[in-house]
C-alpha cells in the first residue's frame, strides 16, 4: 500500500445507499476524507450518520455504494478486515472489555496487527514476545496520552463513562491506524473532558492519523474539523470548512426546521 | 503465589496417575482410569469450543464416533495401524466440524447448536441403517490394538488394560498440555475478547468466524483421535458409540466445572467419571441423574462451580507476563 | 409405508409423503411456535411427542379407551402438561440466555427418555385399534385408515391454530410477542400468559401427533429422537420462527423422503433432512422463507 499524496483522499466513499423496510437511511452519499485531516460528519437526528459509519466500517451491509481506504477496496468486507486495513473506530454506545484491565484491553486491540499468525502465537517465538512487549509499551504510552495511566492495571469496570470513552479512543489508536472513526466521542461528557478529548484528537492528528468524527456537539466539531460534511435524511446537503458550513442556510434549515406555522389558530 | 500451589498439584496428579496401575491395577480399576483419561480429553475438548469460544456443540460425540468408525474400518479393511487410523479419524472429524461450523455460523451460534445436535442424532441413525458401510447394529468387531517393542521392557500388547491405560494417559496429558498452551496464548485471548464483546473484537481486527472454526476443528480433531484410539480398547465399534451418554457426561462436566475454567472442568470430569461407577447406577438411572443435575444447574447456577467462586473470571493468560 | 399398487406407485409415494409431511409439520410447528414466542429451542420436544404416544398406548391398551377418546384425552393432557412445563421450568429461564434454555430442555429430555426406558424398557409396543389394518382405497392408491385419520387430525389442528392466531385476540397477542417482546409488554400484553399458552399449544401439537401416530408406528421410549432432529432441520429450513415456512418445509421434506425412499434406497432417507439443512445453510442461511417473516 503506497502512501498517497495529501491531495488524494485517504477514505473515498461513493454512492453509499442503505434502506430499511422502505425507509432510505442513506441515499447516494459521496464524500472523502483526505489523509491526515480531521473531518466532521454532522446532521440532525435520523440523518443517517451512524448508518454511514456502520457501513464504512463493515458493520452493516449497504444496498449500494463503495468505499476504499488508501486505494484499498473495502466494500463488502467483514469488519475485522477494515481494522486490519487501517480503519478503526469507536462506538456510540461505548464498548470495552470490562472484565479485563486497561492495559489488557489495549493489548487485545493490537494483537491482530503485528503480522504474527496463529502458529506463531501457539509456539510463542522470540519475535512474538518482542511484539507483545512493544504492544505493552505502546499501550502504556497511549494510556498516558489519554490520562488513564494510574488505572493501567485496574479492571476496566471501575472506569466512569467518560473514562471508558477515553479508553476506547486509546484502543482504536493501538494498531497505528491510518484513519480512526469516532462515533459521538463526546456525547454525555462534561466540558472539561471534552476539551481533553479535543487535545487528544489534535495530538493524534499531528502524528498523521486522519480522523472522521460523527457528533452532535457543534462547538466540538467547529473547533476541531478542517472539513465538515452535513447530512439530512440520508443525503449530503452541504460540505466545506466549518465557517462556511455553519452559516449555510440549508444547514440552518435542516437543524431548525421549516418556519413554524401555527397549525391551529382561532 | 498461586503458581507454586498449582504446580505441586499438577505434579502430584501426574505422579498419582502414572503409578495408578501399580496400586489400583484390578481390571475394574484400570477401566476406571481409562475412562477418566478419556473424559478428561472429551470434556476439555468441549470446554474449548463451549467454555472458551461460547459455541454450544453437541457434535463432539459425532466426531468421537465417526473417527472411531474410520479408524476401525481402516484397520479392518486396509490394515492401517491404530495410531494412523486414529489420526485419519481425527482429520475427518476436523473436516466435518469445519463443514458444519462454516455452514451454520454464518447464520448464528444458535443454528450451530441445532445443527451439531442434528449431526449427532443423524449419526446414531446412519450408523444403524447404513449396513453396507458400518455393518449396522452388529458393528465392526474384532479390533485389536498393536503390540509394540519397547527398549528395555520388551513386547507390550496394548490390548492389555494396563498398557492401554498408559496410552490414554499419555494422550490425555499431551492434549491437555496443548489445549492449555492454546488458551493461554493470544489465541485464547481472542476467544475471550469475542465472548466478552464481539463487535468490539471485530472492530479491532479479530476474525470471529476464523477463530471459531479454529476452535471447532481443534476440538473435533482431539475428540476424534480419542475415539479412534478408544474403539481399540472396546475392541468393537457399533452404533452405541454415538450414545447420548457421552454428550450428557461431557456437558455435565463442563457445566459443573464451569465453562471456560480449565481446571474446574478437569476436576469435574474426574469427579463425574468416577461417581457413576462408584455408585453403580444402572445406565438409565445414571442418565436420569445427569438430566436432573443439568436441569438443576440451569435453574440455579448456570455458570457452574467456576462461576460460584468470587472474581473467578476466566482470564487465563494474566499469570503469564509475556504472550 | 403402506401397501401400494405398482401402477400407482408415484401417486402412492406422493400421498404417503404428504401424510408424512403433514405430521412432521405438526411436530415442527410446535417447536417453531415455542421458539418464536420464547426464543427457546425445546430439546424435549421429541420426548413430549413420545409421551403422547405412550399415554395413548396405555389409554387404549390398559384402560380400553376408544381411539377418538384417546386422541382427545391425550391432546388435552398434553396441553395441560405444556402449561405446567412452562410454569414449572421454562418461565424461570426464558430470556436468560440461549444456552441455558437448550441445556435445561436437554436435561428434561434426558430425564423423560431415560425415565421411560427405565420404566417401560426399550421393547417397542404396538397399539392396536379397531381401525388398524383397514385402508382407504382410491383407485390405484391405498392409504391405511389410521393415516387418513392422522392426516385429518393434523389438518384440523392447523386450521384451529390458524383461526387462533389470526382471528382471536389471544392469537394476536401471541403474534405480537413473537414479533417484539418488549413492545408487547409496553402495550400491556401479558407476556407470561401468552408464553404459557404458546408452550401449551406447542406441546399439545406434539402430544396430538404422538397419539395419532401411536397406532401407526410402534411405541418405544426413543421414538421421539428421529422426529426431533428432523423437526430441527425443518425449523431451520423454513426459517427460525417462521410458522408457515415451517409447514411448507415439513411437507416438502415428507414428500422428498417418500420419493427418495420409494425410488432409491430407503436406508439413507433419514439423512435427507440433515443434508437439506446443511445445503440450505451453505447457500441461503436465512432459510427458504427468511427469518424476517414470523408467525
Amino acid at each position: 500500500m503506497t502512501r498517497s499524496a495529501l491531495s488524494t483522499p485517504l477514505l473515498a466513499v461513493r454512492g453509499l445507499t442503505k434502506r430499511y423496510y422502505g425507509l432510505t437511511a442513506v441515499d447516494g452519499l459521496t464524500f472523502s476524507v483526505p489523509a491526515r485531516s480531521i473531518v466532521g460528519l454532522i446532521g440532525p437526528n435520523g440523518s443517517g450518520k451512524t448508518t454511514t459509519i456502520d457501513c464504512i466500517s463493515g458493520f452493516q451491509r449497504p444496498d449500494a455504494g463503495e468505499w476504499s481506504l488508501d486505494g484499498c477496496r473495502l466494500t463488502g468486507l467483514a469488519p475485522y478486515r477494515h481494522a486490519v486495513a487501517g480503519l478503526t473506530r469507536t462506538f456510540q454506545a461505548v464498548r470495552s472489555y470490562e472484565e479485563l484491565t486497561l492495559i489488557e484491553n489495549l493489548r487485545v486491540a493490537a494483537q491482530e496487527h503485528d503480522g504474527h499468525g496463529w502458529w506463531a502465537a501457539f509456539m510463542g517465538s522470540e519475535a512474538l514476545r518482542r511484539a507483545e512487549a512493544a504492544a505493552e509499551a505502546r499501550g502504556r504510552d497511549l494510556l498516558s496520552l489519554v490520562g488513564l495511566s494510574s488505572y493501567a492495571d485496574h479492571s476496566a469496570a471501575i472506569l466512569s463513562y467518560g473514562q471508558r470513552k477515553l479508553l476506547a479512543i486509546a484502543a482504536a489508536l493501538m494498531p497505528h491506524p491510518d484513519l480512526i472513526l469516532l462515533d459521538e466521542p463526546v456525547a454525555g461528557i462534561n466540558p472539561t473532558m471534552i476539551r481533553s478529548i479535543e487535545d487528544i484528537i489534535r495530538r493524534v492528528n499531528r502524528e498523521g492519523i486522519a480522523v472522521l468524527i460523527v457528533e452532535h456537539n457543534m462547538q466540538f466539531i467547529m473547533n476541531l474539523c478542517q472539513h465538515v460534511v452535513v447530512l439530512e435524511q440520508g443525503r449530503k446537503i452541504a460540505e466545506g470548512p466549518p465557517a462556511l458550513v455553519r452559516s449555510d442556510p440549508r444547514v440552518l434549515a435542516a437543524y431548525i426546521g421549516t418556519a413554524p406555522e401555527s397549525a391551529s389558530d382561532g | 503465589m498461586r503458581a507454586a500451589w498449582r504446580w505441586s498439584a499438577i505434579l502430584g496428579a501426574v505422579g498419582v496417575s502414572a503409578t495408578f496401575p501399580l496400586w489400583a491395577g484390578s481390571p475394574y480399576g484400570l477401566e476406571l482410569g481409562i475412562s477418566v483419561a478419556l473424559f478428561a480429553v472429551l470434556s476439555t475438548g468441549l470446554n474449548l469450543v463451549y467454555g472458551y469460544t461460547g459455541l454450544l456443540s453437541f457434535a463432539q460425540v459425532a466426531y468421537f464416533g465417526i473417527a472411531g468408525y474410520t479408524s476401525a474400518l481402516l484397520w479392518t479393511n486396509f490394515e492401517f495401524p491404530m495410531l494412523a487410523g486414529a489420526l485419519m479419524g481425527g482429520l475427518l472429524a476436523a473436516l466435518l466440524g469445519l463443514l458444519i461450523g462454516y455452514a451454520s455460523l454464518r447464520l448464528s451460534r444458535h443454528a450451530f447448536a441445532i445443527v451439531s445436535l442434528s449431526l449427532a442424532l443423524l449419526c446414531q441413525i446412519v450408523s444403524r441403517d447404513w449396513v453396507s458401510l458400518t455393518r449396522g447394529p452388529m458393528g465392526i468387531p474384532g479390533l485389536s490394538a498393536p503390540t509394540v517393542a519397547f527398549a528395555g521392557i520388551g513386547q507390550v500388547s496394548f490390548d492389555r488394560p494396563a498398557a492401554f491405560y498408559y496410552l490414554m494417559l499419555s494422550y490425555a496429558i499431551l492434549v491437555l498440555a496443548l489445549l492449555y498452551r492454546l488458551v493461554h496464548s493470544r489465541i485464547g485471548r481472542a476467544f475471550l475478547a469475542m465472548k466478552l464483546n464481539q463487535p468490539l473484537a471485530e472492530s479491532q481486527g479479530i476474525d470471529p468466524l476464523g477463530y471459531r472454526l479454529l476452535a471447532i476443528s481443534i476440538s473435533a480433531a482431539v475428540t476424534g483421535i480419542a475415539g479412534g484410539l478408544y474403539v481399540f480398547h472396546l475392541t468393537i465399534v457399533d452404533p452405541s458409540i454415538f450414545d447420548f451418554y457421552y454428550t450428557e457426561a461431557m456437558l455435565i462436566m463442563v457445566i459443573i466445572g464451569g465453562p471456560g475454567s480449565f481446571w474446574g472442568v478437569l476436576a469435574a470430569s474426574l469427579a463425574f467419571s468416577m461417581i457413576p461407577d462408584l455408585l453403580r447406577f444402572s445406565t438409565d438411572l445414571r442418565m436420569i441423574f445427569y438430566g436432573i443435575v443439568l436441569v438443576t444447574a440451569m435453574l440455579a447456577f448456570p455458570r457452574g462451580l467456576g462461576g460460584l467462586l468470587p472474581a473467578r473470571i476466566a482470564v487465563p493468560w494474566r499469570c503469564r507476563a509475556q504472550a | 409405508m403402506g401397501p401400494g399398487v405398482d401402477l400407482g406407485l408415484p401417486l402412492q409415494l406422493l400421498i404417503n409423503g404428504l401424510v408424512l409431511g403433514v405430521l412432521y409439520a405438526l411436530i415442527a410447528m410446535g417447536l417453531a411456535l415455542i421458539f418464536g414466542v420464547l426464543e427457546i429451542v425445546n430439546f424435549a420436544h421429541g420426548e413430549l411427542y413420545m409421551l403422547g404416544a405412550v399415554a395413548a398406548y396405555f389409554l387404549t391398551t390398559s384402560l380400553s379407551v376408544g381411539y377418538w377418546g384417546t386422541i382427545a384425552l391425550t391432546t388435552a393432557g398434553a396441553v395441560g402438561l405444556g402449561a405446567l412445563f412452562y410454569e414449572g421450568l421454562l418461565a424461570f429461564i426464558a430470556g436468560r440466555g440461549f444456552e441455558r434454555s437448550i441445556l435445561l430442555t436437554l436435561g428434561v429430555s434426558m430425564v423423560l427418555q431415560n425415565g421411560a426406558l427405565y420404566v417401560l424398557t426399550a421393547t417397542p409396543r404396538m397399539e392396536t385399534t379397531p381401525y388398524s389394518y383397514r385402508s382407504v382405497i382410491l383407485g390405484d392408491v391405498s392409504i391405511p385408515l389410521l393415516r387418513v385419520f392422522a392426516l385429518g387430525l393434523a389438518l384440523l389442528a392447523f386450521a384451529a391454530l390458524y383461526v387462533l392466531l389470526h382471528h382471536t385476540r389471544m392469537g394476536q397477542a401471541i403474534r405480537g410477542v413473537a414479533q417484539n417482546r418488549a413492545a408487547a409488554l409496553m402495550v400491556g400484553i401479558d407476556t407470561h400468559a401468552v408464553s404459557r399458552l404458546a408452550v401449551a399449544i406447542g406441546v399439545g401439537l406434539s402430544g396430538l401427533a404422538g397419539a395419532a401416530l401411536a397406532p401407526v408406528y410402534s411405541v418405544h421410549p426413543t421414538m421421539g429422537v428421529a422426529f426431533v432432529f428432523k423437526a430441527f432441520a425443518i425449523v431451520i429450513i423454513g426459517g427460525l420462527g417462521n410458522l408457515p415456512g415451517c409447514a411448507v418445509a415439513a411437507i416438502l421434506l415428507g414428500l422428498l423422503e417418500s420419493v427418495v425412499g420409494g425410488f432409491f434406497s430407503p436406508t439413507l432417507v433419514d439423512s435427507l433432512g440433515f443434508l437439506a439443512m446443511i445445503m440450505l445453510l451453505l447457500f441461503k442461511p436465512e432459510g427458504l422463507f427468511g427469518r424476517g417473516v414470523r408467525l
